[in-house]
């Protein structure tokens, strides 16, 4: 059975798509009004976009090559070719764009409008908005399950996570979770949702089939978003300056790694071994090896790097 | 790029019937840095503001009333000179980095035009018995939705923060090199 399993791990290593690029986080600094493309494996800037507009939420879509960025204060979407830096257009939005997620396929944007219950679907190809759902009051952070199906956002002020049809835009479910959440991240499988909720000091985790909460992940304060890797939780806690590690399947709190001050935006690799934090007030990517737990470097981005989203290739 | 005017009507017409909510707040948080040398070692430095409960260093603080002293979470509530007040509670106590994180629990926007505010007071060593203090702070404008008034906007907020913290950076900085202890 061991050697069978192993085989077949071998196999899905070799029919897995091999990127033909190395690994990048796309930063918004918000403060310097810019993205800052990072060479991981270099820990150095190799590129700086200027994105107009305070740019917050980062959405990356890998196949494409697109970079999403909103910018609240644009208020605009703008679209970046993530191999050749340029950024390939500027589309104004209305209200507060802030959330932003993907669709798996690339076809459609989403993009939470801070100031009123709504998200837009943007559609990528024809850049323009196709369609909006309806949510609960200042959405803030969006996922979308890995088949497309489901989109999952945040309601900040009204501490539910709204889950919506991504086909019909129709609101199916308003989850309560703690207070305030803010970011949200969907696992793999496509099973369950992880909220931040800045008010409440936890993580509430959300079966997305039954719709309702199977627990609740106490962490630091003013926890901002969830990365997953190696069946592990890691929220990044804003006034805590570090990062709450907890076990995915007994969801039990494992330690707390400190890293940059006002740590926001996290990710993990695709490999599951390194995370990667955004320290808003340092200005700086904290990396932490998720076999150690311990903090392996802490590369210079700019000013005020927020990276809400998916923001590595 | 203009609003259009009835989606801005609805704004401000659902913003004057809505209580602001305390944890509401602008889409963009803004931070500032306010820095002043003083030719005084840090520990000495630090023993003038490492204290939470006394604010008695900063020009229009009139009185620091609080509970808890030094430990997290604990509270106090500064009186201004000329009035009003600023409910804070610290999240952090460093003394070995000479160092503490605080939050606003509570302030009115008209005597300080921000939303989720907190900062740092950091006091570190310049060489040859000089120190450097720092004041971090991050916070959203007064004013939580689009289209702020100009007393409420993200202007006004940095303005506001920056000014409090040169006016007692500058204070802290005469008090110790003319003497004070």
């Amino acid at each position: 059975m061991i050697g069978r399993a192993i085989v077949g791990a071998a196999l899905l290593a070799l029919l897995a798509p091999r990127p033909g690029y190395a690994l990048e986080a796309f930063v918004t600094n918000q403060t310097a009004e810019e993205v800052a493309i990072v060479d991981l494996d270099g820990g150095r800037v190799a590129a700086r976009v200027p994105v107009p507009g305070a740019p917050a939420g980062v959405a990356v879509h890998g196949a494409t090559g697109k970079v999403y960025v909103t910018s609240p204060e644009g208020p605009a979407l703008t679209i970046i070719d993530a191999a050749t830096r340029a950024v390939e257009a500027r589309m104004p939005l209305p209200g507060g764009p802030l959330g932003i997620a993907v669709a798996p396929r690339g076809d459609r944007v989403y993009v939470a409008d801070w100031y009123a219950k709504r998200v837009l679907a943007v559609d990528a190809a024809e850049r323009k908005i196709a369609g909006e759902a309806t949510v609960g009051a200042s959405p803030s952070g969006i996922a979308v399950t890995p088949d497309g199906a489901l989109l999952a956002v945040a309601d900040r002020d009204d501490d539910t996570l709204s889950l919506v049809d991504a086909a019909t835009l129709a609101r199916v479910a308003a989850v309560p979770v703690g207070k305030r959440p803010f970011g949200v991240t969907i696992d793999s499988e496509g099973a369950r949702a992880y909220t931040a909720n800045v008010g409440s000091n936890d993580v509430t985790v959300v079966d997305l089939a039954a719709r309702r909460v199977v627990g609740t992940v106490p962490v630091g304060e003013r926890p901002y978003a969830v990365a997953l890797a190696g069946g592990r939780g890691f929220a990044t806690n804003q006034y805590g300056a570090s990062v709450s590690v907890f076990d995915l399947a007994t969801l039990a709190p494992i330690t707390k790694i400190p890293v940059g001050e006002y740590p926001e935006g996290i990710a993990a690799s695709p490999d599951g071994r390194r995370i990667f934090v955004a320290n808003w007030e340092s200005d700086t990517l904290s990396v932490i090896d998720t076999g150690t737990l311990a903090v392996i470097g802490e590369i210079p981005v700019g000013a005020g790097p927020r990276a809400f989203g998916a923001f590595l290739r | 790029m203009t609003p259009n005017r009835r989606t801005l009507g609805l704004a401000l017409a659902f913003a004057a019937l809505v209580p602001l909510a305390a944890a509401a707040h602008g889409p963009s948080r803004k931070k500032t840095t306010e820095a002043v040398e003083i030719n005084a070692p840090p520990d000495k430095v630090w023993a003038v503001i490492g204290n939470f409960q006394d604010m008695s260093w900063h020009p229009v603080v009139e009185k620091t009333e609080g509970k808890g002293g030094n430990a997290t979470d604990a509270t106090r509530r500064l009186t201004l000179k000329g009035g009003g007040t600023i409910d804070e509670v610290l999240a952090r106590y460093e003394p070995e980095k000479r160092s503490y994180f605080y939050r606003i629990a509570e302030v009115d926007p008209k005597v300080l035009p921000v939303t989720n505010y907190s900062a740092t007071l950091i006091v570190e060593p310049a060489g040859e018995g000089r120190s450097k203090v720092e004041w971090r702070g991050a916070f959203y404008r007064g004013y939580p939705n689009n289209d702020p008034p100009p007393e409420l906007n993200d202007e006004a907020a940095m303005k506001a923060v920056s000014g409090v913290y040169r006016a007692g950076l500058d204070a802290l900085k005469e008090r110790i090199e003319k003497g004070g202890s």
